[in-house]
């Protein structure tokens, strides 16, 4: 195995340890968009249209991001607690590459919010579940938990140098789960923060996720008019391409970060 | 005066505790942010659903209200668990101060602040979401809003006395903090709930403040929300009674069994 797939896999295996060690942090990290998703069920209960789907697929969308926001600036800052940050940035492996791997953990474990949504939605809410397209919704599940993981590393490249990285994580939560439209239609949003959720890879991620569960959503989705089976396609595309940008800029913040963190030698104190 | 002495010490302490881990700017910034994002996800799901401004009314002040469990919540919970990561939870066992005006000292500037949070949310409320306060009764809408934070601090003392006991008080802060948002009638009314839940609605604070809140804003007096802050009242007492109860005996516990950052 190259060594840069050795290190990001042992990452992901010791996040996922440490997940199972003490899986009580599942909780905070998960527990915003379940509950958000509880009430838009509540709310949506007596209304008809879409909505169980915005809201199932907008609440483990939610999970994915919570998780993967939450740990990456918990991640940094637990190593900073535990004195061990030094140690992962002077072992001769990228710290790009060991958080990657456990970005890709926690975007993963942010899948277990899913579950718990899938479960209270189809018991306590009646909702159908149907998955018109499952190939498809698992290529776009892959995917999106790939772009979101790619997020969290230029979120854990800022939170390196910050002592208010926890503090950001908990601030950005919420605005990111209004902006990439997880639980309702980007259209309602003000025109300004469009393009805003257009660079979010996520966003497309969740149009592809919809539109291979329900065929239906093909008329409220990004590519009005085009084929389903075109639009998840396009969706995707659109999605890769951020993602790679993403791992791009993600690439020279780190270097940066790091470069930067041992010139000052403020890496634990910032 | 020793009592009362420890009382403000202990709340202003506890409270600048938390900047050593926040910034000023970062504090401030987090106080707009929070306020407004919440509100703005919950109103846009409202709007998805029916677009009628009387429920995007009803979103736009539960929300606002409930920014206060941010604070009197969140923060006074993690009380706890700060003193577990800084060390300080042996200093303060060690104290010989009296237990009372320390353990209820330490929510009370947290209920200014929650109060802060609660007047911004409703700017916002006003501002961009179009809540109408043209018939507001101020004074009760005060009256309700300081009612909220003191009655919620004491559920967040109930919660953090709870979580004493626990290593990662933090699990509890998430847990109920957002909770709220179910049981509390800050989105749809509690009516919604399923009935067998219903009963739990009124253990929180909340719950009340929030109805008090929606009726001083539609021009009831003080007179007419009196039994609500009167219930309140008496839930958030029995919280802290609750709460003190729950640390002295944890407090036994920890010391007898030795492991006082370890439980």
């Amino acid at each position: 195995m190259p060594q840069m797939l050795r290190v990001v896999y042992s990452a992901f295996r010791m996040a996922m340890l440490h997940w199972i060690a003490d899986p009580q942090w599942v909780i905070p990290n998960i527990i915003a968009p379940f509950i958000f998703t509880t009430v838009a069920l509540t709310l949506f209960k007596n209304s008809t249209g879409p909505f169980g789907l915005y809201a199932v697929l907008g609440g483990g969308m939610m999970g994915m991001w919570g998780n993967t926001l939450y740990s990456s600036g918990f991640a940094i800052e637990f190593e900073k607690w535990q004195g061990t940050l030094e140690e992962v940035m002077a072992t001769p492996s990228k710290l790009l590459h060991v958080i990657a791997g456990r970005s890709v953990s926690n975007a993963l474990f942010g899948l277990t919010n899913m579950i718990a949504v899938l479960l209270i939605a189809g018991f306590g809410f009646r909702v159908p579940l149907g998955i018109a397209n499952l190939p498809m919704f698992s290529v776009a599940l892959v995917l999106t938990l790939l772009s979101v993981s790619a997020l969290g590393l230029i979120f854990a490249s800022a939170f390196v140098l910050s002592r208010s990285a926890q503090t950001l994580t908990n601030g950005l939560e919420i605005p990111l789960y209004i902006i990439s439209g997880s639980m309702f239609p980007i259209a309602l949003l003000p025109f300004w923060i469009h393009p805003a959720a257009y660079i979010l890879g996520p966003t497309w991620g969740v149009d592809a996720i919809r539109l291979a569960t329900s065929q239906d959503y093909a008329t409220d989705s990004f590519w009005k008019g085009v084929n389903a089976n075109v639009a998840m396609v396009l969706d995707l595309a659109v999605m890769i391409v951020i993602t790679l940008i993403y791992a791009a800029v993600a690439v020279v913040l780190f270097k940066m970060v790091e470069k930067r963190a041992r010139t000052t030698g403020t890496l634990v104190e910032a | 005066m020793s009592r009362l002495r420890i009382f403000f010490s202990s709340a202003i302490f506890s409270y600048r505790a938390q900047f050593s881990w926040l910034n000023p700017s970062m504090w401030l910034t987090m106080k707009l942010v929070l306020s407004l994002s919440q509100m703005a996800f919950f109103v846009f799901v409202g709007l998805f659903i029916s677009g009628n401004p009387a429920v995007i009314h009803y979103i736009a002040i539960g929300n606002a209200l409930q920014t206060v469990s941010w604070n009197v919540v969140f923060s006074v919970i993690n009380i706890t668990g700060h003193d577990k990561w800084d060390g300080t939870l042996p200093l303060v066992l060690a104290t010989p101060a009296s237990r009372l005006p320390l353990f209820f000292g330490r929510a009370m500037m947290h209920v200014f602040d929650g109060m802060l949070s609660v007047v911004i949310s409703f700017a916002f409320a006003a501002t961009l979401f179009g809540v109408n306060f043209g018939n507001a009764n101020m004074l009760a809408l005060a009256v309700t809003v300081f009612l909220t934070a003191f009655t919620m601090a004491g559920f967040g003392l109930l919660i953090g006395g709870l979580s004493f006991y626990f290593r990662e008080p933090i699990v509890f802060a998430n847990i109920f903090t957002y909770i709220l948002l179910i049981f509390c009638g800050v989105n749809f009314p509690v009516q919604d709930l399923p009935q067998i839940v219903q009963p739990v609605s009124y253990a929180f604070p909340l719950t009340y403040g929030v109805a008090a809140a929606r009726m001083t804003i539609s021009g009831a007096t003080l007179f007419d929300i009196s039994i609500l802050l009167g219930q309140q009242l008496v839930v958030g007492l029995v919280s802290i009674l609750l709460g003190y109860f729950l640390f002295r005996t944890f407090e036994h516990v920890a010391r007898k069994t030795g492991r006082i950052e370890a439980v």
